[in-house]
């Protein structure tokens, strides 16, 4: 299926509501919001989603073509919104603006290699659920708790590695190490097109490794903080 | 939120078509020189200050504008990337061709060469066309170099806003002066 890459997507406010919220592990939680009427976006990007004044920038995880909104949320302490959105009971409503940013998807000819650390990986979710195939996916955790959104990638991904660098070194399922080390000791030198979606570190140290070992692929990142 | 990841510590930085390319090729040249551009406009408005809102507003668009061609600057014509660059079309070359000469209705004729200045707002309008300038050799550099001239049309367009701007500063800056009634210096030999 190819999904396109261009629709016109200018940033709206639009009022939403809270339909459910399912926990993924100890810490995360998918939300779904119902999706206004005339609310469009290309898979990869985000809303700014406000609640009792406080405002948080999220990438949907659903596909453009589902019938509702889909957030990944990590539940952050101090993160008073996430917080919020951890006990907001169903029904509760919310005001959100979007769509933005340009972490989309751009198909062609040279394999892809998308690369998330922890909820980095919410716009490769989007992807695959609206039906992007074929890509290698390094995910780095710290526990294998993290990994909930493998069934999506079972069929969609060409591999699917998850990386896990600190804990949880028990299982040879794994990577175990860094994305950057992945890309360092096993993925053969060639042109690829790279998706970094996650932490500055990670985007910079893939960057610098991508300008070494792999010199003339095309990079796309989002800075997920 | 920190605004820096580093990727750009080496000398390198990406397209937003994906290339990571050296900070002193043509195109980031080109680029660069309309930030400036667009942060000296960006002065300009600052020193009109709110009150005079009709040129605010028309200096913001411009400076929106300025923004989709450093986007389209940022993209290689061939990549997919290009399907969500608008760039600017015809209509934003009229714009500025029917501000040139509403604001040309209001100025006395031009007798001479005029001393960049006068007014401080014509003074930021008047360092805004001399960079718009350089940004436009920078631009045609970098077309030269990278398609002989047969650069895509969307690239020709921003060239000719780019020209057509010079204009408008050099008439706005006129213009600056007449809306604070500061008399226009004449070259003296």
């Amino acid at each position: 299926m190819r999904v396109p890459s261009s629709v016109e997507t200018k940033a709206q406010n639009y009022a939403s509501e809270l339909k459910e919220r399912r926990w993924l592990s100890n810490k995360s939680f998918e939300i779904t919001l119902t999706k206004p009427k005339d609310f469009r976006y290309i898979p990869g990007q985000w809303i700014r989603l406000s609640h009792h004044a406080v405002e948080r920038d999220y990438t949907l995880v659903s596909a453009p073509t589902d019938p509702h909104l889909a957030l990944c949320i990590r539940n952050i302490e101090q993160g008073t919104l996430s917080a919020g959105l951890s006990n907001a009971p169903v029904g509760s409503h919310f005001n959100f603006n979007g769509p933005h940013g340009y972490f989309t998807y751009r198909p062609s000819p040279r394999p892809a290699v998308f690369v998330a650390t922890g909820t980095g990986l919410a716009p490769f979710v989007s992807m695959a659920r609206s039906g992007v195939t074929g890509f290698l996916l390094l995910h780095g955790v710290n526990s294998t708790e993290d990994l909930y959104y493998a069934a999506v990638f079972k069929s969609a991904a060409k591999q699917y590695v998850p990386c896990i660098s600190e804990a949880d070194r028990s299982s040879g399922e794994y990577f175990q190490g860094r994305v950057s080390d992945y890309l360092r000791k096993i993925l053969a030198p060639g042109l690829y097109d790279f998706y970094l979606c996650g932490r500055g570190e990670m985007i910079r140290d893939v960057t610098f490794l991508v300008d070494e070992k792999f010199s003339g692929s095309l990079i796309f990142t989002e800075t997920f903080y | 939120m920190k605004i820096y990841t580093g990727t750009g510590d080496r000398g390198k930085t990406s397209l937003f078509s994906g290339q990571r390319i050296s900070k002193t090729d043509d195109r980031i040249e080109a680029y660069g020189d309309m930030d400036e551009l667009n942060s000296i406009i960006g002065a300009l408005v600052a020193s009109l200050g709110p009150e005079y809102s009709d040129p605010v507003e028309e200096l913001q668009q411009i400076q929106t504008d300025l923004f989709a061609i450093s986007a389209l600057l940022a993209t290689t014509p061939d990549s997919p990337s290009m399907d969500t660059i608008a760039g600017v079309g015809q209509d934003h070359i009229e714009f500025l061709e029917k501000s040139i000469d509403r604001m040309s209705d209001a100025l006395p004729e031009l007798k001479g060469f005029i001393l960049p200045g006068g007014h401080s707002t014509a003074a930021w309008a008047h360092m805004a066309r001399t960079v718009c300038r350089r940004t436009e050799r920078r631009i045609v550099r970098f077309l030269d170099a990278s398609f002989k001239m047969q650069a895509p049309d969307s690239y020709q367009r921003s060239l000719i806003y780019i020209n057509r701007l010079s204009d408008y500063l050099f008439v706005a800056a006129r213009y600056c002066n007449h809306l604070f009634d500061t008399p226009e210096k004449l070259w003296q030999k």
